[in-house]
């Protein structure tokens, strides 16, 4: 039971990252590998404003989802439009973000040292919630219900608002877009900071949760990227249900081999993918 | 006076990988982000030779190419079904897995303990264990691979690397089964990258899977590109200044740790500059597009 | 080389781009292949360049009967193709550009092998027909439209194949390159080589086929001498419309 659990709340986290991912690769056709940079800036702004300025949480988790978003509106504004605008391959691009991913991280190393670091409070025990028989914190919990939250509202938008169809007609076909009179810049660069406020928040939520890391950020975002792809790259909902299979692969699979496989057992998913099935389960073709 | 010597051992390696890199990524414009896979299996493989079965360091060279050699045919077999960025992806999925297995088999590779003690090379009784004598075997290495890396370069195959590279499809109507070619260039520049990682495990004496990350191919790339793509003395020139430069930083008098992270956080700026501004790095002959 | 097509099939979800489709293509004449834009022309030339496979048909080329082909099959099946949207390596050399089709093929022998002078006269020579001598040494990016789909032409005869297919390659061309371009054409069906062209232009068709095959949704319309053909009022309304 204990094994469901977590898997839930792995697959929470994951489909956290992905929302973002996918979103931004359904409308930019490219893998924005500095993604998972926007949840480390997310959990160390955090950091930064409740533990060392002492500010109140909320008000510390408010500046850290802003302040992921602005760095994801940098990063779009700087690298990836002028990028794109010049008609560079896919390939440009990774290896932008592949630097962006880098510089950030080790920013944030030099910055905050890359010593493990918490976000919770130590005084406060976490509160525990017995389900079955199994264990889950009052952080995973928030994990697991945010994660449904976002991805309905995400859906929610796609489907039912006017943002949402000029996003999915973004995603169909950019250049027809333009011609319809969509403005194309402007919605990229919402949907770049939202993706990167997600990215924030699946940080902040890992920082309580277990913790931060520089590095927590490249770890979120490889997971984003096989849930993406195992689910279907750019279709929201798959990233989701991609996100919630890798999380039960992979705790069921430590179950039969220990632990730390847990990593190559999720490579080995997505290779698998990538050579069988590399438009997902729910990705056209 | 030893500290010229020990930043020369290092650009001697660096040196190798980006020469070996360049090849796939530069010549035949394969995105491989694993290189760091095949310099660790090299590392590992002479290392255990030497320390559990006491092989010579030459034989275990040779030996840990062989291995590095095998699992780039295995990888590269996979890799070959992908193009483009999906390929990069794909090529960081092999480097997580096998630093993954680095990691876990630890009966193997004492995971994350590493594995120290381990010895200089010795031939007909002379031991390398002076690091000038060690430097210049290295620099042999080094002009070595470069120089089969130009034999290379410059032969048919080498112009065929480059076909594939600009054009896959139209390199394949002229005759050419681009696939044999590039699994090919693929496993060779593996077992550079392997060779690199033997003389790395020998002069440091101590190795643990954090070398060989993702972020080491990153780095390795890096050096590629800011060289030069598809220019070789590019990637020697790249592995000089990305070596020399967080050397300096040392002199700064920053702390070690710091150091480290300023090299990383110098080189990501550094490959989205270059992505930006000069695609084609600094004398190279390609540029991405 | 006699090039004989048999009901050639292929669809793509569905849709029968090339149905049913039987050719025969004779050499020293010029086969030409017309039809209206989307009506299967170019994956017809796709199918027979093994860039992709067949459903259904076999191809013959003299007595041999190819069911499938890859791509890198198609030299030894000796047939060779220019590309509607000139495909050339355009980081390298104009001269390597032809260095790439005469040099070996296998791995091994690549690997060893060093440019010969041969090789390399040969190559001179195939720039001087199409008239790119002087432009050898300059990367293929930086060749004008026309000179890029000369290179595209001199690559295929350096080839020395049987069977050309030209996909449009007049298109986009000035007076004076047309001109060498029905030269080098005309040169293919001296020495009895079995040339296809595929164009929109008429007066060019009028001009240079021999035979005329006209192609609409995927299904042969008429065939048989040119002006037979472009008189036929069925081919007139293809193209016409209502």
């Amino acid at each position: 039971m204990q094994l469901i659990l977590n898997s839930f709340i792995a697959g929470s986290i994951y489909a956290l990252v992905t929302l973002g991912f996918n979103l931004i690769y359904s409308t930019t056709k490219f893998f924005n590998l500095a993604h998972g940079a926007m949840a480390t800036v997310g959990g160390y702004t955090v950091f930064y404003f409740s533990k060392t300025l002492g500010l109140n949480i909320l008000l510390s988790v408010l500046f850290g989802l802003l302040v992921a978003g602005f760095v994801g509106y940098l990063t779009n504004k700087i690298v990836f439009k002028p990028l794109r605008k010049r008609g560079a391959t896919n390939m440009v691009l990774i290896v932008a973000s592949l630097g962006l991913l880098t510089a950030i991280e080790s920013l944030i190393a030099i910055l905050f040292s890359s010593q493990f670091q918490t976000l919770s409070n130590n005084q406060v025990t976490q509160k525990l919630f017995h389900i079955f028989g199994g264990v889950v914190t009052q952080t995973q919990i928030l994990i697991f219900i945010s994660s449904i939250i976002i991805m309905l509202g995400l859906m929610f938008v796609l489907k039912y608002t006017l943002f949402g169809s000029a996003v999915r007609a973004i995603s169909d076909d950019e250049e027809v877009a333009k011609v319809i009179g969509i403005d194309t810049d402007k919605i990229l660069t919402i949907v770049f900071v939202v993706g990167s406020i997600i990215a924030g928040w699946s940080g902040i939520l890992t920082g309580f949760d277990t913790g931060l890391t520089p590095i927590l950020g490249m770890g979120l975002l490889l997971k984003g990227v096989i849930s993406s792809i195992v689910g279907g790259v750019g279709r929201v909902g798959g990233g989701v249900l991609g996100a919630f299979m890798l999380g039960f692969v992979e705790n069921f699979g430590i179950w039969y081999i220990s632990s730390e496989w847990k990593d190559a057992i999720a490579f080995g998913v997505l290779i698998l993918f990538l050579v069988f099935r590399p438009h997902g389960i729910f990705g056209k073709k | 006076m030893d500290y010229l010597v020990h930043i020369l051992i290092l650009f001697s390696i660096y040196g190798m990988l980006a020469i070996s890199l360049n090849l796939v990524v530069g010549y035949s414009g394969l995105l491989s982000v694993t290189h760091a896979a095949f310099y660790g299996i090299g590392a590992y493989a002479t290392t255990l030779l030497m320390i559990n079965l006491d092989l010579n360091f030459f034989l275990s060279l040779l030996i840990g190419m062989v291995f590095s050699g095998g699992t780039a045919l295995l990888i590269g077999l996979v890799l070959s079904k992908f193009k483009d960025d999906f390929y990069a992806i794909a090529s960081l999925g092999f480097n997580v897995i096998v630093y993954s297995i680095m990691l876990n088999w630890q009966t193997l590779t004492r995971g994350p303990l590493g594995i120290p003690a381990i010895p200089r090379p010795s031939l007909f009784g002379f031991s390398f264990f002076g690091n000038f004598w060690f430097l210049i075997l290295v620099l042999f290495f080094l002009i070595i691979t470069y120089l089969i890396a130009r034999s290379i370069v410059n032969s048919s195959f080498g112009r065929v690397l480059k076909a594939i590279r600009e054009n896959e499809l139209a390199t394949q109507i002229f005759g050419y089964n681009t696939k044999y070619f590039k699994l090919t260039i693929f496993v060779i520049a593996a077992v550079m990258a392997g060779v690199a990682g033997s003389f790395f495990a020998s002069y440091v004496s101590f190795i643990d899977p954090s070398t060989f990350t993702m972020h080491e191919s990153i780095f390795i790339l890096s050096i590629v590109i800011l060289g030069g793509l598809a220019n070789l003395r590019g990637a020697v020139l790249g592995a000089f200044i990305l070596i020399i430069l967080p050397e300096a930083l040392r002199f700064l008098g920053l702390p070690n740790e710091i150091a480290a992270q300023s090299r990383q956080l110098i080189y990501g700026v550094i490959l989205v500059l270059l992505m930006l501004y000069r695609p084609q790095g600094l004398i190279g002959e390609f540029k991405l597009k | 080389m006699e090039l004989k097509i048999k009901n050639l099939s292929k669809s793509f979800e569905g849709v029968k781009a090339v149905d049913d489709l039987s050719l025969e293509l004779k050499s020293g004449i010029v086969n030409g292949i017309v039809g209206p834009n989307g009506s299967g022309k170019t994956t017809f030339v796709n199918l027979l360049s093994g860039l992709l496979p067949y459903d259904k048909g076999v191809v013959v080329i003299e007595n041999t009967k190819i069911k499938k082909m890859k791509p890198f099959e198609s030299l030894g099946y000796g047939v060779t193709r220019t590309f509607q949207d000139v495909r050339l390596f355009e980081q390298m050399k104009v001269i390597d550009n032809i260095l790439i089709v005469l040099t070996k093929k296998d791995v091994f022998g690549s690997l060893f092998e060093r440019q010969s002078d041969y090789q390399l006269n040969t190559a001179l020579d195939i720039l001087k027909k199409v008239g790119l001598y002087s432009k050898r040494n300059e990367l293929a990016l930086n060749l004008s439209y026309g000179q890029r789909k000369l290179l595209e032409i001199g690559r295929a005869l350096a080839t020395k194949s049987d069977v050309y297919l030209f996909d449009e390659p007049f298109a986009g061309l000035f007076k004076e390159i047309k001109k060498d371009v029905i030269k080098l054409i005309n040169e293919l069906k001296k020495e009895n080589k079995t040339v296809i062209l595929i164009e929109h232009d008429m007066d060019l068709i009028r001009e240079l086929t021999d035979q005329l095959f006209v192609i609409d949704a995927g299904k042969l319309l008429a065939s048989g001498k040119s002006e037979d053909v472009l008189a036929n009022k069925k081919v007139i309304k293809a193209y016409l419309g209502n």
